[in-house]
């Protein structure tokens, strides 16, 4: 009897391990199809950016040497030169970047502000006309500003604001999705802490900035890296009210770098990958903080 | 519970952002709908109330039909995909792989990559003479494909443009809701036996509704108003087969001046755009 005993928890064993190793290998099958899909994405993802880079290091005659049939080489710098740089920085590119600089960095800083004031208006008061008022915002970010171009054009020229600053800036301050945001985020904002302020006497612009504020990081990045990157991508808008060289910004510099009839890639894949650096260095650190923002705000009731 | 105030605090917290929308958004838009009764172009300064004859112009222009042809086209193909791509790459990115943070940031790069630059990059990798992606092609021996250039391919071609940045930016939203998915019970159900296919259809697809709901909306704003790989690749060729709606306003607006026209046109489509979504409101209502 002990005996039999004995071969049933042996029968049991085998049978356990079989199962065992059944899964195991499903689990090595399911990893490395895992891992292929993942290289393939990052390979379409890179893909494009490493040979912008290899291109915008390599004279313009020579661009093209490896590319059909394509060779591991047309991945590198061909015969290396900053030439291509050199020539977009002699016509004005140190200039674009600047204005993109200066035009996303006021964005960030007042069209946060006023999105943050409104959200916290939002989120943590009751007032008369409150559902009317946030329709108007949510009207305000379902109607894209392309399809309105035309007429806030005839706006800005009425106002004189052509070719300045504050005519590419004020017009996308008020910005719908962060208001959404700043919203969302301030509707879980404990009311204690608020209505203690309160009682102890500080005006509500007080609490905003010593109370709310900083203990709203998450959303401030978030609604933040919205405001840079739309600002930072934003072309037609400039290309409307600010076409003088002068005024000129990035997205319009790489735009106009497209000739009809004939390209300087090298230039063109500088130009794009300076462009696309900035707000890559700017965004990647805080990537994860970025999921965070919208898991915590954006798509939550 | 909100605070209850008698004062005129939230009102001046909204002040400045209220006054710019109402200036700068909802005044445009009024503009627009009364600049479609008028006869107006960029040059001469005389306008005249013409009623409707934008609209029946428009309505009755060919060009107009084919190019909402082809944003209905476009739309149906493409936001599908990205829809369902993105979810697929998001539940991949979600896994506890080894490495996992390295690929999630690499996939991420398309978003902070601006509209122009991703046209630009893909325009230059889908160039017939020495594009990337035909050398690419050769190597497994298909012949060079003309993407842009023939209007059998330059639809297909805008949409392998925008999927680069599109799948990402649409990608992160589920990824943020997959991560907000308890692991406990995800854990529970495979303790109660669940096969992986079955939690994810059974748990992890209908708390992702809200999200779901989201990202279409989103996505559905973004490519009905599409703009930019028309205007910097096509320019709404070859024989109007990119022609979508908002590069039709554009030209007719500020090649051809013909504002009435484009402000008609514009109502039109945000006509459709409020269609479209109400649709999709209703479809995915969400009890709470």
């Amino acid at each position: 009897m002990a005996f039999s005993k004995n071969k049933d928890l042996e029968s049991d064993q085998t049978k356990y391990k079989s199962l065992r190793n059944k899964k195991f290998f499903g689990l090595v099958l399911n990893r490395t199809v895992v891992y292929v899909i993942l290289m393939f994405l990052a390979v379409i993802t890179l893909l494009p950016l490493m040979w912008a880079v290899a291109a915008s290091f390599t004279p313009l005659n020579k661009v093209f040497e490896y590319t059909y049939p394509f060779q591991f080489k047309a991945l590198l710098p061909n015969d290396f030169t900053w030439e291509a740089y050199q020539n977009l920085f002699d016509r004005g590119m140190g200039n674009a970047i600047k204005n993109s600089l200066i035009l996303a960095f006021s964005s960030v800083f007042f069209g946060g502000i006023i999105s943050a004031l409104a959200g916290f208006a939002f989120g943590s008061f009751d007032f008369k006309g409150k559902n009317f008022i946030f329709a108007i915002v949510v009207i305000t970010f379902m109607i894209p500003t392309d399809i309105i171009a035309i007429p806030s054009y005839m706006l800005v020229r009425r106002l004189g604001w052509l070719n300045s600053y504050t005519g590419l800036i004020v017009p996308s301050l008020a910005h719908g999705m962060a208001i959404f945001l700043f919203t969302q985020f301030f509707k879980g904002f404990p009311k204690e802490l608020l209505e203690a302020a309160r009682v102890d006497g500080a005006s509500w612009f007080r609490i905003f900035l010593s109370i709310v504020l900083p203990n709203s990081k998450p959303v401030i990045l978030s609604a933040s890296l919205l405001l840079f990157v739309g600002q930072w991508g934003s072309f037609f808008w400039p290309l409307l009210v600010a076409p003088t060289p002068k005024m000129q910004v990035v997205q319009m510099a790489v735009a106009t770098a497209q000739g009809e009839y004939r390209t300087l890639w090298n230039e063109l894949m500088a130009g794009a990958l300076i462009a696309a650096i900035i707000p890559i260095l700017i965004i990647m650190p805080f990537q994860r903080y970025y999921i965070e923002g919208i898991s915590g705000t954006g798509v939550k009731g | 519970m909100k605070i209850k105030q008698k004062n005129l605090a939230p009102y001046l917290l909204l002040l400045p952002a209220l006054a710019l929308l109402l200036v700068f958004r909802i005044y445009p838009m009024i503009s627009t709908v009364i600049e479609s009764f008028y006869t107006n172009n960029l040059t001469a300064d005389a306008r005249e109330f013409v009623g409707f004859a934008n609209f029946t112009r428009v309505l009755s222009d060919q060009i107009f039909w084919k190019s909402l042809k082809v944003t209905f086209v476009f739309n149906l193909i493409n936001i599908p995909i990205q829809v369902f791509l993105a979810l697929v790459v998001a539940v991949i990115l979600n896994s506890r792989a080894r490495g996992i943070s390295l690929f999630r940031s690499i996939v991420m790069i398309p978003i902070a990559v601006s509209p122009v630059v991703s046209t630009t990059l893909w325009k230059t990798m889908m160039d017939y003479n020495a594009g990337v992606l035909n050398g690419l092609l050769a190597l497994v021996g298909i012949p060079r494909q003309e993407f842009f250039l023939v209007k059998e391919q330059a639809l297909w071609s805008i949409v392998i443009v925008t999927a680069w940045k599109g799948i990402p930016y649409m990608m992160i939203f589920f990824l943020a809701g997959l991560q907000e998915i308890p692991v406990a019970v995800l854990e529970a159900a495979k303790i109660d036996g669940a096969s992986s296919w079955q939690s994810f259809f059974k748990i992890t697809l209908p708390l992702l509704k809200r999200v779901f709901a989201f990202v279409l909306v989103t996505d559905t704003i973004l490519n009905l108003i599409l703009f930019a790989p028309i205007w910097l690749i096509t320019k709404g060729g070859p024989q109007l087969s990119t022609n979508l709606i908002m590069y039709e306003t554009y030209r007719r607006g500020m090649v051809y001046g013909d504002l009435g026209g484009s402000s008609a046109m514009l109502i039109v489509v945000i006509l459709i755009v409020a269609i479209v979504l109400g649709l999709q409101f209703l479809a995915l209502r969400t009890d709470d």
